[in-house]
């Protein structure tokens, strides 16, 4: 069974994504990347950043990851302040620390592109 | 850089140009309005599926298949050839059968028409070749034989001084639609804020009557917003309709006092609140989880309002909005 599925598919990600998409918004760090007018259209794409650090099928590649955030200039604070929220997401939806940890161990390997390094 | 065929003639298109701006640019008079993907107003042709796709949000399954695209949202990669198409196929005639004013600028149409929609869904009225416009449904097809559209008077607005002067009852007008996919849809116990600022309240109306009809029996929040109380209309019939149905909550709540000297003295405006919207309904509504959301009116409102209503614990499918977008008032592409 892949990670995806032990955290349970698309309708985990379905129930993440409010909960996550709220704390980023809330995250005085990094809330200024988030805000849009066209909300719904930020939605997806944290749905789509969601299923691919759930192991998940996803579009996402390491090309789109880099051309999406080169021209923001983000630090290593930037990105664990996004990590930070992710994990208390999964934690407040009662996710097991092996299964969180596997999670952490994919988002972490897409930092160098996300950091343009 | 790309290029478009149009009548035989070769247009190249210039770093993030649209088909519509590059045939615009070249001097064609092709029929447009918002150009943001919205009033369906420069809808075109092309063979070419691949390059089209990403401009073909919004339209019908058999618009697809017609290869029918929005020119203004279109950049593609490759070149590409595009046709007109026939508008008159995708426009219907509307006859004006009334025309009042519900406030100083708001002026109410009503028009029959053969056309089949949901109510909160958006029409758009043709002028004449050239200007289009968008608005959306107040009214009900099960309770009322007429399409009901609250026209907001602009003081340089090309539609809208045509409309408050120029369009009489008897006159025909040419409609195209619906569109959009705000309207009701909702489960039959959850509770409702329905929120409008401005002539958002004639989506919301709709939206409201359907909720209604289709038997809605959880709580009714409807919050409407005005920047001055006597920018509020029917105001009356809301209250009688809030009386009428005891699931119904309704607040009025305005920006500012208005100034003594452009109002009458005896003006009553006790029946609204003072304040701002938003904080309002923030210190109102502060667990908003498993709320059914409906937001219309400009742009800005709908966001801010989006975000206060998701924040607050609202499911973002569960946030529908009507966002009016400015129209472009030139025909001639933005300068850049």
């Amino acid at each position: 069974m892949s990670l995806y599925e032990k955290l349970g598919g698309d309708a985990a990600i379905n129930a993440a994504v409010d909960i996550f998409y709220r704390k980023v918004l809330t995250d005085d760090r990094v809330s200024e990347f988030f805000e849009s007018t066209d909300m719904e259209a930020q939605h997806a794409k944290q749905k789509a950043f969601m299923t691919m650090a759930f192991g998940g099928p996803s579009n996402y590649t390491g090309k789109d990851m880099r051309e999406a955030h080169k021209h923001m200039n983000l630090t290593d604070e930037h990105f664990n302040a996004v990590a930070e929220d992710l994990v208390a997401t999964l934690n407040e939806l009662e996710v097991a620390q092996e299964l969180i940890d596997e999670v952490v161990t994919i988002v972490s390997g897409a930092k160098g592109d996300v950091l343009n390094k | 850089m790309t290029s478009i065929v149009f009548e035989n003639r070769n247009i190249t298109l210039k770093e993030n140009e649209s088909v519509l701006d590059g045939l615009l640019r070249a001097g064609h008079d092709i029929p447009n309005g918002c150009r943001a993907g919205v009033c369906q107003s420069c809808i075109m042709k092309s063979d070419s599926a691949e390059e089209i796709t990403h401009a073909q949000i919004g339209l019908t399954e058999a618009q697809k298949t017609l290869k029918h695209f929005l020119s203004c949202q279109c950049h593609p990669k490759s070149p590409i050839g595009v046709q007109s198409t026939s508008l008159s196929s995708q426009q219907t005639e509307g006859v004006v059968i009334d025309k009042t004013l519900l406030s100083s600028n708001v002026t109410r149409l009503r028009l029959t028409a053969d056309i089949d929609y949901r109510p909160g869904q958006y029409l758009t009225l043709w002028k004449d070749k050239n200007i289009a416009r968008c608005y959306s449904l107040a009214s009900h097809p099960n309770k009322q034989n007429y399409l009901e559209l609250h026209i907001k008077h602009l003081t340089d607005g090309a539609f809208s001084s045509w409309v408050k002067s120029g369009l009489n009852i008897g006159d025909k007008i040419k409609i195209q639609g619906p569109l959009g996919k705000c309207f009701y849809t909702a489960g039959k116990a959850q509770p409702l804020l329905l929120s409008a600022i401005g002539t958002g309240l004639a989506p919301i109306l709709g939206i409201l009557q359907d909720a209604l009809e289709k038997g809605h029996h959880g709580a009714i929040h409807l919050l409407l917003g005005a920047r001055s109380p006597d920018n509020f209309y029917l105001v009356d019939a809301l209250k009688n309709l809030a009386a009428q149905n005891r699931q119904i909550s309704l607040t009025f709540v305005y920006q500012n006092i208005p100034a003594q000297n452009n109002t009458n003295s005896e003006a009553d405006f006790s029946f609204a609140v003072q304040g701002d919207i938003y904080q309002y309904c923030k210190k109102t509504y502060p667990d908003m989880k498993g709320y059914r959301v409906f937001l219309c009116g400009a742009e800005s409102f709908t966001t801010k309002m989006r975000k206060q209503c998701f924040l607050a614990g609202a499911s973002m499918g569960d946030i529908s909005a009507d966002a009016f977008i400015p129209f472009h008032t030139s025909t001639l592409p933005p300068s850049p």
